[in-house]
Order: structure tokens, then C-alpha cells, then sequence
């Protein structure tokens, strides 16, 4: 693992640097680390950035997503940090509390290119550290429920009409659930893993639950849900163990009426599902109830070791400035409401981008806490001991709310 | 001068270089890691503090907290079945196919060569193939046995508890019977042909032979097999992480990767440390058995 870390390191250097020899002796050199390869914006916006500025030159490594956090502790602990980070946004906590990240407030508030109020609730407030601002939202990404409409139309339902609620959801699992023809009805990922709770923990907050508050009626009524779910076999049993891009694969083959999952399916999806697929709004508890989501993807942040602090502001700067090209070159959406999503030619995209830029204003962080993964697997040993029939959903959460508890303090 | 350099060259000096380079190599590249390891499990290691050694000596708070988790015990237990079965799947399966290929009918030598392949090939892939071939609606696995009327519906290898565990021990008995079957090979053609001649004459059966001139023949050979297969058994972390990752609810989960789990999921290193030293206790024993059954080798 570690030394895919090391092979995946990437320099772009060269075209910076020979440009400007003549009149710069000593360029600014900029390290950042990211997981995002040439088909992400990342590695392009970096190499853009070293090509626009010649008097800065770039030093851009590939790190793969399971080694970023730890990684960069190590690095951290040994005075080897980089300037700029893409980390995952729960993770994000952890860094800015232990004071290993840049405060960027009074910058961003002097920036022009960088507002506050552009971004969307939930990504800022993964950002965000006692108050003050410790990074700037990469990118997004929140879930919805996809569907088959043409499965919809087969079992007499109209597909006009998805499932809103979570009765609703159900019902419609069970008539489209056909198992003679392999057809599931619904598929979602209760994985033991950050994945888990990414999925799970929604449903807790649309009951007015949280992670610090993960035991309440309405999270045991989802919990229930989810088991029933799975001991009606309206899901597979290996929801258990898979996560979300693996059930997805089995929506595209049409194994599966419904999934629940983000807009990175949305590429693969147009390519392999040969079926009127549509998107809408996760279900809510009942009509009227509030609504809640998931919010994924990483943060741009700037170690407080930064020997050149003002060069990375500016390398950020240029990154906030690109927003509008990632979802159009790069297929992902910037965490802003103000960046235009122009259409793309394929009619079930767009329109299925509209419900996820709809979806993401109700999308809430994982925390922030410093403790994030302590608190996750708490959650994730309630899915799964509750699913595997070891505890009641009550007594699972009830669990988890204990050890939570004990992590919060 | 001249004498010490002479010494260098021929001599007391020149053993003690044999030793010291390759003591110092595994000083540098097993011995400090592995203090540091212990080190660390007694003490309160954060993410920030890992690249110090001092740090804040608790003694042996992170082992009493980690035995107090609800799920040591049923890790420590899968473990063991984890340990057991593969070691002696591995084993008999390994045995069988060496004697198999001992009665050297044509084409044995190179045929025991194509077993291999399961040896030489990465842990990671040989989970993701597992993993296809166990999964649970469209698994291979699951279609032969439906065929064969073993099962009526799906088992769901990955995901239900009663199997997780052993569909892992399955791929890692698959993986490591080959190794077994050439270590065994070996040993079994270094055993004198005459003696089994001697034996025929005086009218021994073949289960007799097996018995009396085989088995104890093969004694070290087998010593050292089985605390190898010990120490790569709990070394199997690719498995794991490619066909459940340990799961469901913890049903497949054992020491090695709860290690990982802990060090690189949760960032709690120093429980991290914990477990992989109670697990250091164990290879140790181990080892020392391996030893002692090679030294026989040597002598012999």
C-alpha cells in the first residue's frame, strides 16, 4: 500500500521551471497532495496552475485514497508535510482541531475569488473549526434514490410518481421485488465501513437524530426499515458486505429496481444501463418531514507548516476560480449553488443532476469531530449487528449511542 | 595493524564480521521496528505524536481497554478457528496431492509445477477472484452447488455470519496447499528408497510403511511446515480485506486485520501495537518450534 503511495507520485515540474530559469533564480516551490488522477481535477488544476505561474513551481503526488489521512499524519509528525492537501471531509476535523491545518479565515474574508456565502451549508460546515474557517470545499457529492422507471411501468407503477416516503420505499420494494427473474428491489450498501454510516446516517437525521443522538425512535425506525429490507430479501444479503459502487453495478444490470447512491454513478450509469433510469429526492420519514442527506468528497487545506503560505492561498484561489469546469470536464459538482451546470447532451444526466443540486442543500457533514472514525464505527457495529440478527436495531443503537457518548466526552 | 588485518581476512575478525553484518541488518530492520511496536502499545500514541518515541507511558491501559471490547474474545476465537483450519486444510490437502504426485506417473513433475500457480499468485487477487466466485446471487460457487442439489437457495458466503469466516479459510486453504505439497515433496524424496524395499520384503502393507517409515521420516519436515504455515496464516491480511472485509458485524474478523483496522481505520495505533505484540507472543512460540525442528535438519 505504501509503496503504491511512492510509485503514484507525479512530478510536473519541468514546464514550470525551464520558462522561467532566465529571470528567477529561486522559484517558490508548492507540494500538494491529492487522490485525483488525469480524469480529476485535481492533478489538471495543479499542473494548470505551475504553467500559469512561472515563478511557482508545482510538485504535485498522487496519493491513494485509503493512505491520504494517514499519510499525511506521518508526514506531519516528521516535518514533511506539503502545502496543499485534498482530504476527505470527515477527516477533515481531525487536523483542523489538533492546529495541523492553515486558519484561513481573515484570507478568505480578503479574498476576491473566494466567498463564504457561495457554498453550500453542509461542505463550509465540514470546513469549519471553532468558529473559524480551516479549508476550502474541493468538491461534492450527496446520495438520492435512483430508479428503473421501466421496471416502474412493468409492476404497475407510475414512474412519474417515485417512492417519497419511507412507507412508500418499502412498498415499492416488495412490488418490484422479483426474485424468478433475479430482480431485487432496492440495493444500498450497509458495508462496515465509512460507507455504512454515509448511508445510514441520513436516515437518522431525518427523524431529527444525529451522531450524538443516534439511538432516537426515529433512527430505530429506520434501522427496522433497513432490516426488514434485508430479512424480506428486498435487498441482497450482500448489502452487508458491499459497498455502494458494487450495488450500483447491480442496478446498471438490472438486478435491482431501485439504489440508493451519489452522482459519481452517473457516467458509468449512462454507458451501461440500457433503461429509462431517473433520480429523485431521498425518501423522507413521512409527507412534510424534513430532509436530509449525505455529503461526500474532499477539501483543499493548507498545512500551517507551509513555508509559503501566500503562494498556496493563491493556488487555492486558482482552484475556487475553475469551479465551473469540474462537473462539464471532470464530472463532479463544486460545492457551490452558484456554479451553472450546463447541460451535457444526455437528457437523463441533466436531469438527474438537478435532483443531486437539489438533494445537496439538505446535505449535513459527518461530524465535524476530531474522532469522526471512532464515532462512524460505532454506527457501522449497530448496522451490522442489527442486520445480522446479534441485536435488536433498539439495543444496537442503544449501544452505539453508549459509546458515542463515551468518544464525546 | 597487519594482525588485525589479517584477522579481517582469515581469521577471528572475519567470523565476527560473517555474524555482525547480518546482525546488524536484522537489528536495523527487524529488531527496532519490532521494540518500537512494543514500545508503543504501552503507550498513548496519537496520530500527531507518531513520529516520537516518548511519549506517554500508560502501561498496560491499552490492552486492559482492548480486552474489555465486547469483540477481543470473538476476534481471538476466529482466530484460532482461522488458524486451525487453515493450517490443516492446507496441510491434508498438501499431503495428499504430494504423495499423489510421489507414485510419479508421467507427467507428475511438471503437472506438480502448474500447482503453483496458486502460490505465486497475489493475495489481493486471488480475493477478488474468490470473492466473484463466492458472491452470493451470482456467485460460481453457489451455481455448482445449486446444480449438484447440495443447496436449494443462495448461500450467502460474504454476508451471513455462519460463512464469512469460512469462506475465507476456503481461498486460503486453496492458496496455500501447493506450498505445503512442494515442502512436503521434498521431504518426501529425501527418504532412502531402500527402506521401503527392506520393509516390502519383510511383507509390510503400504498403510504400514506409510505409518512406520513415512510419517516419522517426514517428522521435521512437517515440524517446520506447520509452524511456517502458523506464522504466514497469521500474516493473511489480503484475503481479508478482499473477499469481507471482516465482516459481517465482525463475523470474519481476526487479529490480523482488526490490527489494521484499529492502527489505519480508527488511527488508535498504540491498540493497534497491542494486538499485533499478543500476536508477536504467538509467532514467537512458533518460531522457536520451527527452529528447534530445522536444527534436527541440519544435524540429520
Amino acid at each position: 500500500m505504501k509503496t503504491s503511495a511512492i510509485l503514484g507520485a507525479v512530478l510536473y515540474a519541468g514546464a514550470a521551471a525551464l520558462g522561467t530559469a532566465a529571470h528567477a533564480a529561486d522559484p517558490v516551490t508548492i507540494t500538494i497532495w491529492c487522490q485525483d488522477d488525469e480524469r480529476q481535477p485535481g492533478l489538471n488544476l495543479a499542473k494548470e496552475f505551475g504553467e500559469k505561474n512561472p515563478d511557482i513551481k508545482v510538485v504535485y503526488r498522487q496519493i491513494h485514497f485509503d493512505d491520504v489521512t494517514s499519510e499525511a499524519m506521518r508526514a506531519y509528525s516528521t516535518g514533511q508535510a506539503p502545502d496543499i492537501i485534498a482530504i476527505d471531509n470527515p477527516e477533515h476535523a481531525l487536523f483542523a482541531s489538533h492546529g495541523v491545518f492553515l486558519d484561513l479565515t481573515d484570507r478568505i474574508a480578503k479574498s476576491e475569488v473566494i466567498h463564504k456565502e457561495d457554498y453550500f451549508p453542509g461542505p463550509l460546515a465540514s470546513v469549519t473549526w471553532d468558529g473559524k474557517l480551516y479549508g476550502v470545499p474541493k468538491a461534492t457529492n450527496t446520495i438520492a434514490l435512483y430508479y428503473n422507471a421501466d421496471m416502474f411501468k412493468a409492476k404497475g407503477l407510475d414512474p412519474d410518481k417515485p417512492p417519497q416516503t419511507w412507507d412508500e420505499l418499502v412498498d415499492a420494494a416488495r412490488k418490484l421485488n422479483d426474485p424468478a427473474s433475479n430482480v431485487y428491489g432496492i440495493a444500498f450498501s450497509a458495508k462496515a465501513s465509512e460507507e455504512g454510516t454515509f448511508q445510514f446516517l441520513p436516515w437518522a437525521q431525518m427523524t431529527g437524530g444525529g451522531y450524538d443522538k443516534i439511538n432516537t425512535d426515529g433512527a430505530v425506525r429506520a434501522l427496522t426499515i433497513w432490516k426488514t429490507l434485508l430479512d424480506d430479501k428486498l435487498a441482497s444479503p450482500d448489502t452487508l458486505t458491499r459497498g455502494q459502487w458494487d450495488s450500483t453495478g447491480t442496478f446498471n444490470s438490472g438486478n435491482a429496481a431501485m439504489v440508493i447512491s451519489g452522482p459519481w454513478e452517473l457516467n458509468r450509469m449512462s454507458q451501461e444501463a440500457k433503461f429509462d433510469w431517473r433520480v429523485t429526492l431521498m425518501p423522507v420519514p413521512e409527507a412534510g418531514a424534513p430532509r436530509s442527506s449525505a455529503m461526500g468528497d474532499f477539501n483543499w487545506a493548507i498545512f500551517k507548516s507551509s513555508k509559503h503560505p501566500d503562494e498556496a492561498f493563491k493556488a487555492l484561489e486558482y482552484f475556487v476560480s475553475q469551479d465551473p469546469r469540474v462537473f462539464p470536464d471532470w464530472g463532479q459538482l463544486a460545492a457551490r449553488a452558484n456554479v451553472e451546470i450546463p447541460p451535457t447532451g444526455d437528457a437523463r444526466k441533466d436531469a438527474a443532476v438537478k435532483v443531486f443540486m437539489e438533494q445537496l442543500k439538505y446535505a449535513q457533514p459527518r461530524g465535524p469531530h476530531p474522532e469522526w472514525m471512532k464515532i462512524s464505527k460505532a454506527i457501522q457495529d449497530a448496522i451490522q449487528s442489527a442486520l445480522t440478527g446479534q441485536a435488536s436495531p433498539k439495543d444496537a443503537l442503544d449501544q452505539a449511542a453508549a459509546t458515542i457518548k463515551g468518544i464525546l466526552g | 595493524m597487519r594482525r588485525l588485518y589479517s584477522s579481517l581476512v582469515d581469521g577471528r575478525g572475519f567470523d565476527l564480521c560473517l555474524i555482525g553484518i547480518p546482525l546488524a541488518f536484522l537489528i536495523v530492520l527487524s529488531g527496532i521496528p519490532l521494540i518500537y511496536n512494543v514500545v508503543m502499545s504501552f503507550q498513548a500514541v496519537d496520530m500527531f505524536s507518531l513520529g516520537s518515541f516518548i511519549r506517554p507511558w500508560v502501561g498496560f491501559e491499552n490492552y486492559r481497554q482492548l480486552i474489555a471490547q465486547p469483540e477481543f474474545w470473538p476476534i481471538m476465537g476466529h482466530t484460532a478457528t482461522f488458524l486451525a483450519a487453515s493450517i490443516a486444510g492446507q496441510f491434508l490437502l498438501g499431503f495428499a496431492l504430494a504423495l499423489f504426485f510421489w507414485t510419479n506417473f508421467p507427467g507428475a513433475s511438471w503437472l506438480r509445477g502448474l500447482f503453483l500457480v496458486s502460490w505465486v499468485m497475489p493475495g489481493l487477487v486471488v480475493g477478488a477472484v474468490w470473492n466473484w466466485l463466492l458472491s452470493g446471487d451470482f456467485g460460481v460457487f453457489n451455481f455448482v452447488l445449486r446444480e449438484l442439489h447440495v443447496i436449494s437457495g443462495n448461500v450467502f458466503w460474504r454476508s451471513d455470519p455462519n460463512f464469512a469466516l469460512w469462506s475465507v479459510i476456503i481461498a486460503n486453504i486453496w492458496l496455500g496447499t501447493s506450498f505445503n505439497m512442494i515442502l512436503l515433496s521434498v521431504g518426501l524424496s529425501s527418504i532412502p528408497a531402500d527402506l521401503y524395499e527392506a520393509a516390502e520384503l519383510d511383507g509390510a502393507g503400504a498403510l504400514t510403511r506409510f505409518w512406520t517409515i513415512t510419517l516419522p521420516m517426514m517428522r521435521s519436515t512437517i515440524g517446520a511446515l506447520i509452524s511456517l504455515g502458523l506464522i504466514f496464516t497469521l500474516q493473511q491480511f489480503d484475503l481479508f480485506a478482499a473477499i469481507t472485509s471482516g465482516g459481517p458485524n465482525n463475523a470474519s474478523n481476526v487479529a490480523q486485520y482488526w490490527a489494521w483496522d484499529l492502527s489505519f481505520k480508527q488511527y488508535d495505533f498504540a491498540k493497534g501495537a497491542a494486538i499485533s505484540v499478543i500476536m508477536i507472543a504467538v509467532v514467537m512460540v512458533a518460531s522457536v518450534y520451527y527452529v528447534r525442528s530445522t536444527r534436527h535438519e541440519v544435524r540429520g
